[in-house]
Formats: structure tokens, C-alpha cells, sequence
């Protein structure tokens, strides 16, 4: 669910108050292992009281209300553990959740519409699904463990083990450009065959989806990979 | 939708004016990304992949910095680059600006300003006329989703590659389509190939 509304989350907010008010919010909580039943703790106190750190937890939650990084955030190495867990389980969210969710709704539409677009449609999402998987792989037996050993500083990573930054973005961009396309074919392309629900819930799916992406390809790019690029210098 | 997507840069120590700016431009109902800044060597470092289409600017960010400006403008040449204008500046000054934002300006004004940008950018892209591939950009999609390289398509339709390139941006920017799997079922619901010739 998107918001387009201005609501600017501070450290001080209850959390029971942000989630009435934007509950896709719950995912931010599920990502970092949090109970949803947080009483009238406010953000401070429940990142305090689960070693998370209050700067990450505010600002993928403002990225969630729409606020992009404005690059005035004080971030260090030691959020480095929080800004994985999130993204680790929002892997795990998208590969076993969100995806084969999609991946159902269109073997629906294909039932209502068995036309041969419909067919090329699932064909084109499991190539893509297969691509995002590799992706994902990447960043968990990769990625991951080179910024874990830089956090850890217990040496530098060799050469073979190192990531590119650049790669990343490359992943990135495709990703989130597939997906358009895929949103732009069953609104302008494909014609409806009683199809329309099921239609409708699959372009709202995928925005989710392109929504929640956007959020995690920022994370990556704007606070994560600065943080590793600072930690990289200190270490050669 | 990314060719609708306005990032907007503001460069302007007052934070009252930053906040009122920011929400002029979010009430004019663009989609657009507002970056806030604090000085200029910024533009270079920190917005890394996404290109700025305004820079809203006071000019005192600037006085004293014209070299390093107009190297800057001259880095970034799509963007526009606009003076945030308040008191009192030299002429000379504001004439190393694109574009002048007056204070005093009405909400609508700035609106316009942002639609005029858009309006340029689709002029550039797809013009107003529907969005209807011309018959070489549908040779060039056929060839495209046998999975003809791009160099193979020259040779076929006796065209430079640079072309064939310039074909693809413009189909991909008429369809909203990028990948090669998402133009051949494009194709297919267009009638423009038959399923049946994909398959073979």
C-alpha cells in the first residue's frame, strides 16, 4: 500500500501510531524482528530495548511514508548489522512470499484469459523471477558476508570476494524495469477478457512490489554502500 | 512513469524557504524526488544515479564561486538551473542562471515552471501525437524479437547501428516497454506478430 502523504517519523513516535497510520509499516517491523504488539513503546525505546539502531529504524520507515534520505543522517559502521538483518529477511519476504503470491495470481488470470499473451506473460515473470533470485543469491553469499567481514574488520576480503558497487546498480535498475514493463502490458496492452479483479489484484501486487523495491534498492545505495565505502578507505 | 519522474535539487540554507519551496512543488502534483542540499560540490557526489532536471539555487551559493559553477553547469547540461531570488543581486550574477525564481512569485508560477520542463521532455520523447510505432520502428520490433543483435538489424534494413539504437530508444519510450520478452508479447496483443511466428 502506498502513501503519498507527509508524515515525517521521529525517534520520540510511538509505533503503535505509525502502523494505524501506514500499516505496510508491519513489513518494517517483520524485516527487523520485532513484535507487532508493541504497546505504547515509542521507536526509541524498542530499538533500544532489541539492540537495533534507531537511525536505521527512522529512516526505512520515512522511506516507507515516501521521505528519501536527505544525506544529513549520521549513519556508522555499527548499523551495519540492523540495515542486513532488514535486508536479508526482505530477500526471504520477496522470494517466498511476494513473488510466488504474483506468480499465482497470474496462473488465475491465465484461467479467465488463456489467451497466448496471458501465456508469455507468466513465461516472461518466471525468467524474471528467476533473474531476481540470482540477484538476491548474490547479495546473500556475496555481498553480505564482505560487508560482515569489513564490519568485523578481522581482515581485508580478498580480491576473488569482493563486490562491486556499480554491479548493484546494474541488478537494480533491471529489476525495478522489468516490472514496468510487465505493469504497462496488462494496463495498455493486453486486452481484458473477464479477467478484471484478478487483473486488478496482480497491478496492485506489482506495485507493492516496484514500491517496496524502490525502498530496499535505496537502502543499498544511499546508506549501506556509503557506510562500506567509508569503512573500505579506513581499512587500506 | 520514470520519463514523468522530476528530481529537483534545492540549494538554500534557509530551512522555512526549503520547507515552503518543497511544498509548492509537491502540491503542483508532478512526481518528483526533492533532494535538499547544502553546498554545491554536492551535485557530484551525492545524487549518484539519478540526474537532476532543476537545481533551485541561491545565488549567494554561488557568489564567490563562479568557476566552479560554471564547471558544474557545463557537467550537468540537462539540468535546469534556476535562481531562488530574495534580496537584492547583482545582474551579472543572476545571469549565470537559466532561470529566476522570484520570491515573491505566485504557487503557479513555480507550477509552470515544472510543466514546462515536462512538457519539453515530452516533447523530445514521444510529442503529443498517440503513441503509434512507424513502420520502420515495426521492422526494427520484429527483427528485435526474433533476437537479432543489433548490429544483424543494420545489416538487414541496410541502416547504421547508431539507428537501429535510436529506433529501440523510441519504441521503448512509445511502448513504456524495455525488455526484449515484454515488446515480443507487446507485439503478439498488437497483432503485430503472430504467436505463431514467435514460436517458430
Amino acid at each position: 500500500m502506498y502513501r503519498t502523504e507527509k508524515y515525517y517519523i521521529k525517534a520520540e513516535m510511538k509505533i503503535s501510531d505509525l502502523i494505524f497510520d501506514n500499516p505496510s509499516l508491519l513489513l518494517l517491523l517483520e524485516n527487523l524482528e520485532l513484535d507487532f504488539t508493541t504497546g505504547e513503546r515509542t521507536i526509541e525505546q524498542v530499538c533500544h530495548e532489541k539492540k537495533i539502531s534507531t537511525a536505521v529504524f527512522i529512516s526505512i520507515a520515512n522511506l516507507f511514508n515516501g521521505f528519501y534520505p536527505t544525506g544529513e543522517e549520521q549513519f556508522s559502521s555499527a548499523d551495519i548489522p540492523t540495515i542486513i538483518k532488514y535486508l536479508k529477511n526482505a530477500h526471504n519476504y520477496y522470494e517466498n512470499e511476494k513473488y510466488p503470491e504474483i506468480r499465482n495470481c497470474i496462473e488465475e488470470l491465465y484461467k479467465k484469459n488463456s489467451s497466448p499473451e496471458i501465456q508469455l506473460v507468466g513465461k516472461f515473470f518466471d525468467e524474471y523471477f528467476k533473474e531476481v533470485k540470482e540477484h538476491l543469491a548474490y547479495e546473500d553469499k556475496v555481498a553480505f558476508p564482505y560487508f560482515y567481514k569489513l564490519y568485523n574488520s578481522a581482515s581485508t576480503p580478498q580480491e576473488n570476494e569482493k563486490y562491486s558497487s556499480n554491479e548493484y546498480h546494474d541488478h537494480h535498475s533491471d529489476i525495478e524495469s522489468k516490472l514496468t514493463d510487465l505493469k504497462e502490458l496488462l494496463l495498455k496492452h493486453i486486452t481484458v477478457k473477464d479477467d478484471r479483479i484478478i487483473r486488478r489484484k496482480i497491478i496492485i501486487s506489482l506495485s507493492d512490489l516496484e514500491h517496496d523495491l524502490n525502498i530496499h534498492s535505496t537502502i543499498e545505495e544511499t546508506i549501506l554502500i556509503p557506510i562500506v565505502s567509508q569503512l573500505e578507505k579506513k581499512i587500506v | 512513469m520514470s520519463k514523468s519522474l522530476i528530481n529537483i535539487a534545492i540549494l538554500e540554507p534557509s530551512q522555512i524557504i526549503t520547507e515552503g519551496l518543497s511544498n509548492i512543488l509537491l502540491k503542483t502534483g508532478t512526481y518528483s524526488k526533492i533532494f535538499k542540499i547544502d553546498s554545491l560540490n554536492e551535485f557530484n557526489t551525492k545524487l549518484f544515479g539519478s540526474q537532476i532536471d532543476i537545481a533551485i539555487i541561491n545565488p549567494n551559493q554561488i557568489q564567490n564561486k563562479l568557476k566552479e559553477f560554471s564547471l558544474l553547469k557545463k557537467s550537468l547540461p540537462n539540468t535546469l538551473w534556476t535562481g531562488l531570488v530574495y534580496t537584492f543581486f547583482d545582474q551579472t550574477l543572476l545571469a549565470q542562471f537559466d532561470k529566476i525564481i522570484n520570491i515573491t512569485d505566485s504557487p503557479e508560477s513555480i507550477g509552470e515552471l515544472i510543466h514546462k520542463i515536462k512538457n519539453a521532455d515530452y516533447h523530445s520523447v514521444t510529442g503529443n501525437e498517440i503513441e503509434q510505432l512507424s513502420e520502420r520502428e515495426i521492422e526494427v520490433l520484429k527483427l528485435l524479437i526474433k533476437g537479432l543483435s543489433n548490429k544483424e538489424i543494420g545489416d538487414k534494413l541496410n541502416i547504421s547501428i547508431h539507428t537501429v539504437i535510436s529506433h529501440r530508444k523510441n519504441i521503448s519510450q512509445k511502448t513504456g516497454i524495455k525488455s526484449q520478452a515484454g515488446l515480443t508479447i507487446y507485439a503478439i496483443s498488437n497483432k503485430i506478430v503472430q504467436i505463431e511466428d514467435y514460436l517458430t
